[in-house]
């Protein structure tokens, strides 16, 4: 294999505190070395003088693999017409835009110089289906959190009280799925959805069937996954997602985090809170939660959040909270598809599009742009437009632009619905993002939240060789005046690097290569394992409608597996 | 010719106008046709008889004076065939049916309207008695398409051995992947198949028959002729390399993993790549990127569905356990088939209209005028006239009131309902239902899919392209184009200069037009069975019986992932699909440059 030297580069790697110097970094054989240590004869000089060197980045909310995505590519044909690029030089053809094709997803992660995306949601039924997807996806590494708020046997375990019970089923099924992290999504959300309720519950609703409340389950599941150690901790979709006043819902969420957190480590992640953070009591009324949950955020030091920022235009929501998609198709009156998922989950997919006149979008806009500057701690604010349901991945840049430059918001603000602008504080918010904090918030942070700063996320000796190098000189760009060079610069990296091989070059994919995917192997004592065992065994035929052996996913079903031990506190 | 016979033959030509019947011709999927083509093939008498019959009313049988085993002909806009009678109480009067299948094809609608989906259903014919033979199988195959009929069917050495019980076996025959079956295995001997229904049990058991072993081309003389491997594919390769617009056709019957090369192959070819949901829920799959969906799992249904509507579709002969599995059993809240409202709506009393608590007949092809009166009677709204597609306006508003105060509704929709002239009008309707029952209550409507993994096919073309069927790479990109880039329409209108046929019979199954053109030009086909396209293929391929002889992934009708497994080793020298179209992909690339 060929070995690298990246020279004279601008290198930013929080995760090893550096912050823009100028350092040589070598690469060989996949992770990167002493640059010393390189042969020359063998090795290839990238010459990367006046250009920013960065970990490639980490995307840790994203539907881009799995039933409902599927299910929207072919709601979404019309997506795909006019957005059609031909496969050439032996890369394969690209088509669609809120929910493109494999090929879209992996190549144009690439060229934004991400080397990392966690799919959000998989119903654990159909997981396998999810690792088939995942493995058609290009370049990136990849790896899938698993729903498990109204999965019944969780929930069995839950009203029992059984804490352990639960951390044994979750290893369990995360090993079963080759999983990667806990999904909460609108706890308790989709068991009440297939009785007919489930729209708006919050944490304190009394669920059916169970003797449960969504507080309840968010408890114990946390509990469970900080006693299993997890790398990743739950990651949660809050209650009453999209309803007017929820941000109250939200803090009250966050709250919760420090009720089983164990040191600092961050025990909740929140996602795209931006759908999470209104205020008032009607769609008329509607205002922004955004201070309120950056005040929060603030102190609940073991919660982080992603945004799920809006960019205007079309997108093709779709959730695993079903009873929400039901309600949005109410709104948005055209097409509507949900699938519910036996003894597990449910979801909903909806088109719809964000228009700068709207009061209420203009609302959600400024929410997330709010959280991530008045928190001001990119260690725990992921940029994130939960592609795509608050706007395709590709425009990440934008977002990036919106932090790092009161003007490009100015910009945007001339355009939006004035009335709902007063209502919010954006207007007033002086703040503005440097290229470490966006370094952190897109590299560094994100490898800590997944527990994978070992090789991800930084460029220190030892550390996978996924790199990404974009042509701008953070010295003499100011990204505040001059936000469309930066824009333009993220929008196509100049180099990227995957696992040590160039895949992309001046903004084109050169190389197609296929990315690991990771899972968890939590060790649970063997005595615990076999009393899951058997229990699920015991349910599981009457569950599911099939066998407990064809449910297990196996090893050899996934292109390149790469398993993260995680030794439990059980 | 003698002035008697003469008189004769003009007595019975008046006789033959008189006793003339019109009807309304339905095609559609009958248990023994199934079976037979399982076990036997179709080149058996047993498929022959079953596939080649036209079911009547008896009413309408006196009225032309035949009776069981008596031979009429059938002839319709699109073509005639003599086919033989049989007597079914369960037809309305004016209604015929013959199982899908060469007899039908020669008769039906070639036309999709623009659908892929060619008029299956419902096709106006005329049937009066005759003494013509019914044509077999070859005799069929062969006028059509002007080819020599050839087979070389090889029953597999069965050799006692170790004997083995697979446990939760997945059975490889239709979209209820069933994966709790039992095989007994003595060697390669399959001694039983515990749980599978007689459809799957047939293909399971008799894996060995009627087999493709060796690759064969078609020699000058018109027969086909052994090869070796690497000919057949250095000449299918050639026969791809060299067109400029070819299709690749079939794959439900395979797992994803070939699926995968397949398309993989299309996109290099600049091909069209088709799988065979173009000619069954074709349009269902157009009516979700119209409205959307309303799905639930197959256990969901057994959990809580207290109502359960069959809607043009016919489980008990065509996926058999399907009844038994989602309605007779009982789940979580609902104990069992005591606790379900089972309600058939089909153009005959079919089997499983037998089974139901309720059946209502609705007039052939009037499904969506039925569908848009429920839609209103779900809405309160006032139907003007008395019936509605046969149907009382009272039964309506009743029909609807029970699927608004059911808890759980599903509805399962079949063939019935997409072969129809509306084709993916009546699905967008039937989905737009399913939403407007879902502001009473939970409503699902689940698509009956019948190739064990079409799912699959249309999910893989789905994530690697953004279409799920239909796929057509001439431009260098997807393009999905209904009644142009449609398997049936590329042939019908003979757009594609070569065919790759993979894991599926289209000369069995398209309508006779689609399968002229289609023995018109260079025919590959990869299968482990001698189907009638591989009987007048160039380049026949043996390939592993996949979910027998070969593993992979396949997709249940309700988008469950399930393992297939190899159980047996495939005979000497016989690939699995995936790895053949892997070998014809490289050569492809050598041959084109690369």
């Amino acid at each position: 294999m060929k070995s690298f030297l990246i020279k004279g580069g601008i290198v930013y790697d929080p995760l090893n505190g550096v912050e823009g110097e100028v350092i040589d970094i070598g690469l060989r054989n996949g992770v990167i070395v002493d640059p010393s240590s390189l042969d020359p004869r063998e090795t290839i000089v990238v010459d990367a003088r006046g250009m920013m060197v960065v970990p490639g980045g980490i995307d840790v909310h994203s539907h881009i693999a799995g039933p409902k995505v599927n299910t929207g590519r072919v709601m979404m044909v019309e997506d795909h017409y006019l957005t059609n690029i031909p496969g050439k030089m032996g890369l394969r053809s690209q088509t669609g835009r809120t929910v493109p094709n494999v090929y879209k997803i992996g190549y144009g992660y690439a060229r934004l110089g991400y080397t990392t995306v966690v799919e959000a949601a998989s119903p654990p039924l159909k997981t396998r289906h999810t690792h088939e997807e995942l493995d058609s996806i290009p370049i990136i590494d990849k790896m899938t959190l698993i729903l498990m708020d109204s999965n019944w046997i969780a929930l069995d375990y839950i009203s029992e009280g059984d804490l352990k019970g639960l951390a044994g089923y979750i290893a369990w099924l995360l090993h079963a799925t080759k999983g990667y992290g806990v999904k909460i999504v609108d706890p308790g959300a989709d068991l009440a959805w297939l009785y007919g309720k489930g729209y708006g519950i919050d944490l304190d609703t009394q669920l059916p069937e169970y003797n449960l409340t969504p507080r309840e389950i968010i408890l114990m599941l946390g509990e469970a996954s900080t006693l299993l150690n997890l790398p990743h901790p739950i990651h949660v979709h809050c209650n009453r997602l999209g309803y007017p006043g929820n941000y109250s819902t939200t803090t009250r969420t966050l709250e919760l985090s420090s009720k089983y957190s164990t040191g600092n480590k961050i025990s909740m992640h929140i996602t795209h809170v931006q759908f999470t953070g209104y205020k008032g009591s009607t769609w008329a009324t509607l205002g922004s939660g955004g201070e309120e949950i950056a005040r929060i955020l603030r102190r609940q030091r073991n919660a982080s959040v992603d945004l799920g920022q809006i960019i205007f235009g079309s997108v093709t929501t779709m959730t695993a909270d079903a009873p929400f998609e039901h309600v949005l198709f109410h709104i948005s009156r055209w097409k509507w598809a949900f699938a519910d998922v036996e003894a597990e989950t449910a979801s909903g997919i909806v088109p719809y599009r964000y228009r700068r006149r709207n009061y209420v979008n203009t609302v959600q806009w400024t929410i997330g742009l709010e959280v991530a500057l008045l928190t001001k701690d990119p260690w725990r604010t992921f940029i994130t437009t939960d592609h795509p349901n608050a706007g395709p991945f590709t425009k990440y840049p934008r977002v990036i632009a919106w932090l790092m430059s009161r003007r490009a918001r100015e910009e945007e603000m001339k355009k939006v619905n004035r009335r709902a602008l007063k209502k919010t504080a954006l207007p007033a918010v002086d703040e503005e993002f440097d290229f470490n904090d966006i370094i952190i918030a897109t590299r560094a942070a994100p490898a800590k939240l997944l527990g994978l700063e070992d090789f991800k996320g930084h460029l220190g000796i030892g550390a996978q060789a996924d790199i990404a190098i974009y042509n701008i000189d953070p010295g003499k760009v100011d990204p505040s005046r001059d936000w469309k060079i930066v824009e333009k610069a993220l929008s196509r990296a100049e180099y990227v690097f995957k696992d040590g091989r160039i895949v992309v070059r001046g903004g084109r994919v050169v190389e197609e290569t296929y990315g690991s995917t990771l899972y968890v192997k939590p060790e649970i004592p063997e005595d615990l394992s076999k009393t899951i065992v058997d229990k699920v065994r015991e349910m599981f035929p009457y569950y599911y409608s099939i066998q407990y052996s064809n449910f297990i996913v196996d090893l050899s079903e996934i292109r390149k597996p790469r398993e993260i031990p995680v030794k439990t506190l059980l | 010719m003698t002035s008697t016979s003469i008189v004769q033959e003009a007595l019975e030509e008046k006789l033959g106008e008189r006793r003339q019947l019109e009807i309304l011709l339905v095609t559609g999927r009958s248990l023994v046709q199934g079976m037979s083509m399982e076990a036997e093939g179709k080149r058996s008498r047993r498929y022959r008889l079953s596939a080649s019959t036209l079911s009547l009313n008896p009413e309408d049988a006196q009225l032309i004076g035949v009776e069981k085993n008596s031979r009429v002909r059938v002839e319709t806009e699109h073509g005639a065939i003599v086919v033989n009678v049989s007597i079914d109480p369960g037809l309305p009067r004016g209604t015929g049916f013959i199982p899908m299948g060469p007899w039908a094809n020669a008769v039906v609608c070639p036309l999709t309207d623009g659908t892929g989906m060619p008029k299956y259903k419902n096709i106006p014919a005329k049937v009066r008695p005759t003494e013509e033979q019914v044509p077999s199988v070859e005799e069929l195959v062969s006028i059509i398409t002007g080819r020599r009929v050839d087979a070389h069917p090889v029953e597999l050495d069965l050799r006692e051995g170790e004997k083995k019980i697979i446990e939760d076996f997945v059975c490889p025959f239709c979209g209820d992947l069933c994966d709790f079956i039992k095989v007994h295995l003595n060697g390669n001997i399959v001694e039983k198949v515990v749980g599978a229904c007689p459809l799957g049990s047939s293909k399971i058991r008799n894996y060995h028959r009627d087999r493709i072993v060796k690759p064969y081309i078609r020699s000058p003389s018109g027969l086909l002729e052994e090869c070796t491997l690497p000919k057949a594919l250095d000449k299918a390769a050639e026969i791809l390399a060299s067109s400029k617009h070819p299709l690749i056709f079939g794959l439900s019957s395979t797992v994803n993993e070939a699926i995968i090369v397949g398309v993989e192959l299309a996109e290099y070819l600049g091909a069209i790549i088709d799988n065979t949901t173009v000619v069954c829920h074709g349009p269902t799959t157009i009516g979700v990127m119209e409205a959307g969906a309303a799905r639930c799992t197959l256990g969901l249904v057994r959990h809580l569905a207290d109502l359960i509507l069959f809607w043009g579709c016919n489980p008990a002969e065509a996926h058999p356990n399907h009844f038994k599995r989602w309605v007779i059993e009982g789940g979580k809240h609902v104990k069992g088939r005591k606790d379900r409202r089972v309600i058939v709506i089909d153009v005959r009393r079919t089997a499983t209209a037998r089974m139901a608590d309720e059946f209502i007949m609705v007039e052939p092809g009037k499904d969506y005028e039925l569908i848009t009166a429920l839609r209103m009677a779900v809405k309160d709204l006032d139907i003007e006239q008395s019936t509605v597609a046969g149907v009382p306006r009272e039964k309506i508003y009743e029909l609807a009131d029970a699927l608004r105060s059911c808890k759980y509704g599903v509805g399962f929709f079949g063939m019935g309902l997409t072969m129809n002239e509306p084709r993916y009008r009546s699905l967008e309707e039937l989905i737009k239902l399913a939403h407007d029952l879902n502001d009473w209550t939970r409503f699902t409507v689940v698509p009956m899919r019948g190739h064990y993994n079409v799912t699959g096919a249309c999910q893989v073309s789905t994530w690697l392209t953004g279409y799920p069927f239909s796929v057509d790479f001439m431009r260098g990109i997807p393009k999905f184009i209904p009644g142009l880039t449609t398997a049936t329409d590329a042939l019908i209108r003979g757009d594609v200069d070569a065919a790759l046929i993979i894991a599926s019979d289209p000369v069995a199954h398209f309508p006779r037009k689609a399968v002229e053109n289609l023995s018109k030009i260079p025919l590959i086909v990869v299968d482990p069975k001698w189907s009638l396209t591989a009987m007048i293929a160039d380049v026949v391929i043996p390939s592993a019986m996949s979910g027998v002889e070969a593993g992979g992934t396949a997709y249940r009708m309700d988008g469950v992932p399930l393992r297939v497994k190899k159980i047996i080793e495939p005979p000497t020298g016989v690939m699995e699909d995936h790895r053949i179209l892997l070998e014809i992909l490289s050569r492809v690339r050598r041959l084109r440059g690369e």
